[in-house]
């Protein structure tokens, strides 16, 4: 009981006429990585942007850390850090400057700022760049630039929205190790891939959703077993079909 | 506190790009160029105007007829010559664009009221506005021969008499009045001032409102490009603060902008000024119909500017709301460019006063007409007009602001889009 951080129930959204979420449910526990996994459109986005208090749920209920989301959105704030999909920095800042800028609001003394930065700088494993403008930095930089804003506070959630989508496979692996690391420190992750193969290495438990609708949640070894598949994917299709 | 501060300065330097700098400094540029025009223009009316003279009639009468004319404010060159035809070449070759030529026997046959003709040669080299000026010259030229030789003849007939009493009976006084003020002077020359004074006003304020309301529009439409603002909303600061912010650092800039504005207006103004000063008396008439610009005015002027923006930039944060990235962020400024380019395009052609009252109410309800129409009820001393245009314009903008804070405290900051015929993915 203790040991859950994020209690979504029976969310529904609603953008006009199209139903997104039709009745969410899931928990994350602390210190674990659970993925939502699922086609594109299937509504992962939409699910981590109302846990995360960009959107208002239609109906149903997120708890985090015994707050709700809609009586106390500046709690919820305190707790998590956001990584938006395709997310960009400010192109005139650089990469200092945004860590620097996007510290100040998590901070509680001065000494914060300068403990966060450090462990931001060996996160994206570049320093010297740091100095640049985020404009000249590439697609890999810039997100684990972002990673890196996201983990450095040592938010007790980070939702992380296809952390590694478009990334080469050195950049994703770099990723992944980076996330597990800081699991370890006792962040707890809520993330999301289209990318079943990847999840199966990194997340200790899944939530395969597809039409607004979550089909399964298990550890993805238990739920192989279940379906007796090899991968997540094949998982998916026995799910869908 | 320190957050809202981290906030600000985020904004105000995603704000002052290059590009505002350039922009403001072509502004004031584009003022003190146009003040330097107007100022080399009016010096040059009031230069002496050049004409060259060949003198076929060497008598002591014509020769008081070119002092006359040097008198009258002309510059006199005498061309030496054996004849007209050399003299002529001469002109031809050497540039000069005017050539009067006086016949021989010109002075004996005016004593005897036989007139012989002057002639006048132009020489036109490009068709531009030197040349019209100098067929207006010509023109001078001969109604001022015309009048020192009719005033000759009648002050020799009529010694006891002013010739010009003769000639005009009759005089007129002329008197301007504006409002309870009245001053002797002529209407069409206060009205000429006023108007080449206030014809620039309205382009460069309709620069500025678009420009800087397309900075900002930009500005949150990389916000939401690179998806900055959804990260920016999830962290904990209020909402509110957020809006405030980026309103504060708008205002910041709108306000430097108005500053850069006003100080840039007041080059363009001191090049009248400077005209003004040189005739006197056109001064003493601008001063004492109130007709000039003080302090306080620069003051009130610069508030109804400064709302102005910023009622232009609150309006953008709402579009920038809608807009998904920079190339619809293009699209977006349009409706508000058309509510600047109404008044702008009706203070240059029209005035607002002799429209009809919908028309008239309709264009004071777009906020952005009231500065545009300042500067002249400032001058007229209509300042009631002026204040409540200010009024109109803070209320404007409060109401703005608090769409802005709804808008931002509920989804609609990520969900509001507009789509012009593009298909839903
Ligand atoms: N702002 C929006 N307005 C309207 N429909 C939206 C909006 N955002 C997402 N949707 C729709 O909601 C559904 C779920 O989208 P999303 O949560 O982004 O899926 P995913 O992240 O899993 O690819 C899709 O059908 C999508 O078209
Ligand atoms: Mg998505």
């Amino acid at each position: 009981m203790d040991n859950i951080i994020l209690r979504v129930n029976n969310l529904r959204k609603n953008y006009g006429k199209i139903e997104a979420l039709k009745g969410v449910s899931f928990e994350v526990k602390k210190g674990e990585i659970f993925a939502l996994i699922g086609p594109n459109g299937a509504g992962k986005t939409t699910t981590l942007r109302i846990v995360a208090t960009l959107l208002t749920p239609t109906d149903g209920s997120v708890e985090f850390m015994g707050f709700d989301l809609r009586k106390n959105p500046d709690k919820i704030r305190q707790g998590i850090t956001y990584l938006p999909e395709e997310a960009g920095a400010y192109k005139n800042l650089t990469g200092l400057d945004y860590l620097k800028f996007m510290a100040n609001f998590y901070a509680e003394k001065p000494q914060d700022v300068d403990m966060y930065i450090e462990r931001a700088i060996k996160i994206v494993g570049f320093k010297d760049r740091l100095k640049d403008k985020v404009g000249t930095y590439s697609k890999g930089m810039t997100r684990k630039l972002l990673l890196a804003r996201a983990l450095m506070t040592k938010p007790k959630l980070a939702i992380l929205d296809e952390p590694t989508s478009g990334l080469d496979v050195i950049n994703s692996l770099e990723i992944r190790e980076v996330i597990r690391e800081f699991v370890k420190e006792g962040v707890s992750v809520l993330l999301s891939s289209h990318n079943m193969l990847e999840i199966d290495f990194l997340s200790d438990r899944v939530a395969i959703i597809n039409n607004g609708q979550i089909l399964e949640i298990g550890e993805p070894k238990a739920l192989k077993d279940k379906y007796s598949a090899d991968n997540l994917e094949e998982v998916f299709r026995r799910l869908v079909q | 506190m320190r957050k809202f501060t981290n906030l600000l300065k985020k904004e105000v330097k995603e704000l002052i790009t290059f590009q505002l700098i350039v922009s403001l400094l072509f502004t004031i540029g584009l003022f003190y160029f146009i003040g330097n025009i107007v100022q080399s223009e009016v010096q040059k009316a009031g230069e002496k105007r050049d004409i060259h003279v060949f003198n076929l009639d060497d008598s002591q009468e014509s020769k008081a007829l070119l002092d006359g004319l040097s008198y009258a404010g002309f510059k006199i060159n005498l061309l030496e010559g054996k004849d007209k035809a050399e003299a002529i070449e001469y002109a031809k070759n050497s540039n000069i664009n005017l050539l009067i030529v006086i016949p021989e026997g010109f002075s004996e046959a005016a004593s005897k009221f036989q007139f012989k003709e002057i002639e006048a040669y132009s020489f036109i080299r490009s068709f531009s506005m030197t040349s019209s000026a100098n067929a207006a010259i010509v023109d001078q030229v001969i109604s001022e021969i015309n009048k020192l030789l009719s005033n000759n003849f009648l002050k020799t007939n009529f010694p006891d008499f002013n010739p010009e009493d003769i000639k005009n009976p009759i005089k007129s006084r002329d008197f301007v009045v504006i409002k309870d003020i009245m001053a002797e002077g002529s209407a069409a020359e206060v009205s000429n001032i006023v108007y080449s004074q206030s014809i620039f006003i309205p382009v460069i304020l309709m620069m500025i409102i678009v420009f800087s309301s397309q900075m900002v529009l930009s500005a949150m439409a990389m916000e939401k490009q690179d998806k900055t603002l959804e990260t920016l909303l999830t962290v904990p600061i209020s909402r509110n603060q957020i809006v405030i912010a980026k309103m504060a650092a708008s205002a910041l800039v709108g306000l430097i902008s108005a500053g850069i504005y006003m100080l840039g207006f007041r080059y363009y103004m001191g090049g009248f000024m400077g005209n003004i000063h040189e005739s006197g008396q056109l001064n003493e008439l601008m001063q004492k119909l109130g007709l000039q610009f003080t302090s306080c005015d620069y003051v009130v002027l610069g508030i109804s500017i400064f709302l102005a923006i910023l009622c232009a930039l609150g309006l953008t944060i709402i579009l920038g709301v809608m807009v998904e990235d920079l190339k619809s962020a293009q699209t977006m400024i349009l409706p508000l460019i058309f509510l600047v380019m109404i008044p702008y395009i009706i203070s240059l052609f029209s005035d607002i006063n002799s429209l009809s009252l919908p028309v008239k109410v309709l264009i004071m309800l777009i906020p952005f007409s009231h500065p545009f129409i300042a500067s002249q009820n400032i001058l007229l001393g209509n300042y009631a007009v002026v204040f409540y245009g200010i009024l109109y314009m803070l209320v404007v903008f409060i109401i703005l602001i608090f769409i802005c804070g709804r808008i931002f405290s509920t989804d609609r900051v990520l969900t509001m889009k507009l789509r012009f015929g593009r298909k839903e993915r």
